[in-house]
């Protein structure tokens, strides 16, 4: 463990830290409208989607926030329209465009010399080589969203349990429902430095699974969330130090295990079950 | 080249007809995660030197059970124990891989595959399987379609539902295992989704779909490992050929998708010129 001390000295892992708190509790907090609005494919398919924008920054030397919340944008438009063709499922519109533009991203990058090894950083991340700049992006960020989610907190949460009510009201329910996977795309780019494409899913999931093991409401299992998603990105960083193993790897990992123990705590039939099976929370 | 291209029609085939069922059955999602937790079984395959196939079949069937504790066990949401098995099981393959030096270059070829570089062994596992795969789907056809459209009838013919469901979420497991090599984890669901969902749009029964999604794996996968081929060895521009492939079934998908609309919005026209309102 004399590793992980060193470390703390280091000015990278210092960096680092703070970037794992910052993402982890940003995802915490989106991933608690993931799973209200039953979107785990989404992210998935987002993850893969927003890759070639990523690439395609990287390639042209602009910025791979910038690029892949672009590419981001049309992508969800892209399964928006596909999913409100008669024939197509959401989930195989999500298919197809994400199969579609993960593979256009591989090709860019396969063209370019030395592809690989960019690759492989794209998709577990660097989160030792964040710059201040990359933080002071992610911080930004991160209150903006959280700033339009609290904002249009009702609305949003509303639209989840009850779409009809909420249109009945006079609301525009695309609109609030675009908002939502807006916000998503976004969150999950800005964790793509930290943690990879790929890993950044396990982020915006797996911390607002946990959570909604312990609490009901919508808010405590946001603060909950927040709460697991920072802690699992330091505890995954100091492990990754300790055993010298990749940083996003490490941090997922950590989500997944404390998914795990929360859910066979409170599994029926264990002493800290819950009294009830919360039926008011669905997806 | 010939043969990718036998190992690309091999997978083209048995893509079409298990991606048709997986579309019936809203399992695109299964699909996509399937290639991910088959990661880390051909992660640790790798580093301990076993065969990677072995390593994937394991990791899959380790994939089916642990979802059915989630789901029946836990009570957890169908796509929420998904997305934690993704993440979890993809990261515990990077931190294997991780362990050895050098290892960016092992993981990309480990997610994206090789086709050109299979041999026939390879080739005939792929055939052994998918011919065991084609034949459950085609023995079981009527059962799985009744299944997709009307569950609670197919109860109450007696049919054994949950039973069912295995079957198809092991062919789809074997569909993927066989893939990966090729085309490495993360293109796989490409080969089931998107030339199926491409038939959804022409196709009018389940039969004639098959048939077409089938047609255009094959037809797609050869142009695309050809234009890959040519534009390596003839233009000096380096094409990953599992992904060219991919983006052939992409633009297939697009362009039969304009033409559909197109057609739709003109009978729409014709209709509203034969009845004056």
């Amino acid at each position: 463990m004399s590793n992980v001390v060193n470390s703390f000295g280091s000015p990278f892992f210092q960096r680092a830290a703070v970037e794992a708190v910052l993402v982890g509790a940003l995802a915490g907090v989106v991933g608690v409208h993931v799973l209200l609005r039953r979107l785990p494919f989404f992210v998935v398919a987002m993850s893969h989607a927003t890759f070639p924008g990523v690439v395609l920054a990287s390639v042209l030397g602009i910025s791979l926030f910038a690029g892949g919340t672009g590419f981001g944008l049309v992508v969800v438009l892209a399964i928006v329209g596909l999913g409100s063709v008669r024939a197509l499922d959401d989930s195989s519109a999500i298919g197809v465009v994400l199969a579609g533009s993960f593979a256009v991203g591989v090709l860019v990058l396969s063209s370019q010399p030395g592809g690989s090894r960019d690759l492989s950083a794209f998709l577990v991340g660097q989160i030792l080589t964040v710059t201040t700049a990359d933080i002071a992006t992610t911080a930004v960020v991160g209150v903006v969203l959280l700033a339009v989610l609290a904002g249009l907190h009702k609305e949003l949460v509303q639209g989840a349990f009850d779409p009809e009510g909420l249109r009945a009201l006079g609301y525009a329910g695309r609109a609030l429902d675009l908002v939502v996977l807006v916000v998503i795309t976004v969150a999950l780019v800005t964790a793509v430095p930290a943690v990879g494409t790929l890993l950044a899913v396990a982020l915006l999931t797996v911390p607002a699974l946990a959570a909604r093991q312990w609490v009901e409401g919508v808010g405590p299992m946001m603060v909950l969330a927040a709460a697991i998603g920072a802690g699992c990105g330091v505890v995954g960083l100091c492990l990754s130090a300790a055993w010298d193993v990749a940083a996003g790897g490490a941090i997922s990992l950590t989500a997944a295990a404390v998914f795990l123990v929360s859910a066979l705590l409170r599994s029926p039939g264990s002493p800290l079950s819950r009294r009830v099976r919360p039926a008011s929370v669905p997806g | 080249m010939q043969r990718a291209l036998v190992e690309v029609l091999l997978l083209g085939i048995l893509g079409g007809v298990v991606g048709v069922h997986v579309l019936l059955r809203r399992m695109a999602f299964l699909t996509e995660a399937l290639q991910h937790t088959v990661f880390p079984g051909i992660a640790v395959a790798f580093v301990a030197g076993e065969s990677l196939l072995l390593g994937a079949i394991a990791a899959a069937a380790v994939t089916v059970a642990l979802l059915n504790v989630m789901t029946d066990g836990l009570r957890i949401e169908h796509d929420a124990a998904l997305a934690v098995l993704i993440a979890g099981s993809f990261a515990l393959g990077v931190v294997v891989v991780s362990r050895r030096t050098g290892y960016t270059a092992d993981l990309s070829q480990l997610l994206f595959g090789r086709i050109l570089d299979v041999d026939v062994r390879q080739i005939v596992e792929t055939a052994v399987i998918a011919a065991a795969a084609l034949v459950v789907v085609a023995v079981l056809h009527r059962q799985f379609v009744l299944l997709a459209f009307d569950r609670a009838q197919a109860e109450a013919l007696g049919i054994r539902v949950a039973l069912l469901d295995l079957v198809l979420n092991a062919v789809v497991a074997a569909s993927v295992v066989v893939a990966v090599r090729a085309v490495g984890t993360v293109l796989v669901v490409a080969f089931v989704v998107t030339p199926a969902a491409s038939a959804r749009l022409l196709g009018r029964s389940v039969g004639a779909t098959i048939a077409i999604a089938v047609a255009l794996a094959c037809m797609l996968g050869w142009i695309g490992l050809g234009a890959s081929f040519e534009a390596s060895v003839h233009h000096g521009v380096r094409l990953a050929a599992g992904a060219t492939v991919v983006v052939a079934f992409s633009l297939g998908f697009c362009v039969i998708g304009a033409v559909t609309w197109l057609a739709r919005i003109g009978s729409r026209r014709d209709a509203a010129r034969e009845v004056p309102a």
